[in-house]
């Protein structure tokens, strides 16, 4: 179950503006500021994902990369097994929508999924990580300690 | 991926960070250039209109709760369930007490250089109403401003309207 349901209206130039404000707390704060601002929202606004993953319940955060990838109509490949996730996205669609915009994305853009989903597994027994296939294709990630 | 639907949720978290180092009002400047150079142009070009056009997808798109009224040289805006104040209340994160200042920190830079005056009532920030009227002419702004300021505090009220007006 979702703790933040959202089924309305998108407005996909979020997207923009998310980069806008990375780009802004990079310049103005430093890298590692901008790391700790998106890994606070990992960890604090998806704080429902990261106290079930340190229950060992993963269903909300495949929940969530399935519901919002699914709603921003980006095709998504997932493997789930017992202590690993792979989130395979085929054509990122907050670059897509960018660059439909006429927005190059940062170059750090992508940070906001690597800081992200570790905010999302601090203190649990999981762990994230991203494999970048290309500009705008990676693979999420998410691996836990196998059970002693 | 943020998605765009959880955004302002990442905004807020922007806000707890650049507040205690003082460049709230930096970041409002820096959005609204970003804001006008999408959409200055239109907004010079089209006045209160144009305006009114931009509003009318936000309001869809953002899924605001909002009553928009554009008659004889008056854009008035009424706000009655923010949708991002609302998510950003409905959330694991706590919200930041300057979140609603983000609005005006934009839109009076951008209606200042469309040659546009507005008066903003912010009302309270931890509920997610608030109400705006928009002019061509700075008269009927500063007129709208003197009427608000016999009921609302000065603390809660922005207006791009210069201070020679403001002290006439």
């Amino acid at each position: 179950m979702l703790r933040y349901q959202e089924n309305n209206e998108l407005h996909r130039n979020f997207h923009g503006s998310t980069d806008n404000a990375m780009r802004f707390v990079e310049k103005t704060c430093g890298r590692e500021a901008l790391k700790e601002v998106l890994r606070k929202t990992g960890r604090d606004v998806y704080k429902s994902i990261r106290e079930k993953l340190a229950r060992g319940d993963a269903s909300e955060l495949i929940e969530h990369l399935c519901w919002f990838y699914y709603r921003e109509n980006a095709p998504f490949k997932l493997e789930v097994s017992e202590n690993e996730i792979r989130f395979e996205v085929l054509a990122c669609p907050a670059h897509v929508h960018m660059k439909k915009m006429g927005l190059e994305p940062a170059p750090f853009n992508c940070l906001q999924t690597e800081e992200v989903n570790a905010g999302m597994c601090e203190g649990t027994p999981w762990t994230s990580t991203v494999e970048h296939i290309g500009p705008d294709h990676c693979v999420q990630i998410f691996r836990k300690e196998p059970s002693k | 991926m943020i998605p765009s639907d959880h955004f302002v949720r990442f905004y807020n978290e922007v806000f707890k960070c650049l507040e205690p180092k003082g460049l709230l009002q930096t970041y409002f400047d820096d959005i609204g250039r970003y804001a006008a150079s999408r959409n200055l142009e239109k907004f010079k070009k089209g006045g209160l209109q144009a305006v009114y056009d931009y509003y009318l997808v936000i309001r869809k798109e953002e899924n605001c709760e909002m009553d928009m009224e554009l008659n004889d040289g008056e854009f008035h805006q009424r706000m009655n369930k923010c949708p991002s104040l609302s998510k950003v209340l409905n959330n694991d994160a706590s919200a930041s007490p300057s979140y609603c200042l983000h609005c005006p920190g934009w839109t009076l830079p951008v209606y200042t250089a469309a040659g546009l005056y507005q008066v903003y009532n912010l009302k309270e920030p931890d509920q997610p109403h608030c109400e705006s009227w928009l002019y061509d002419d700075p008269k009927r702004a500063l007129a709208r401003y003197r009427k608000l300021l016999e009921t609302v505090p000065a603390s809660r009220i922005r207006t791009n309207l210069p201070k020679s007006l403001l002290e006439e």
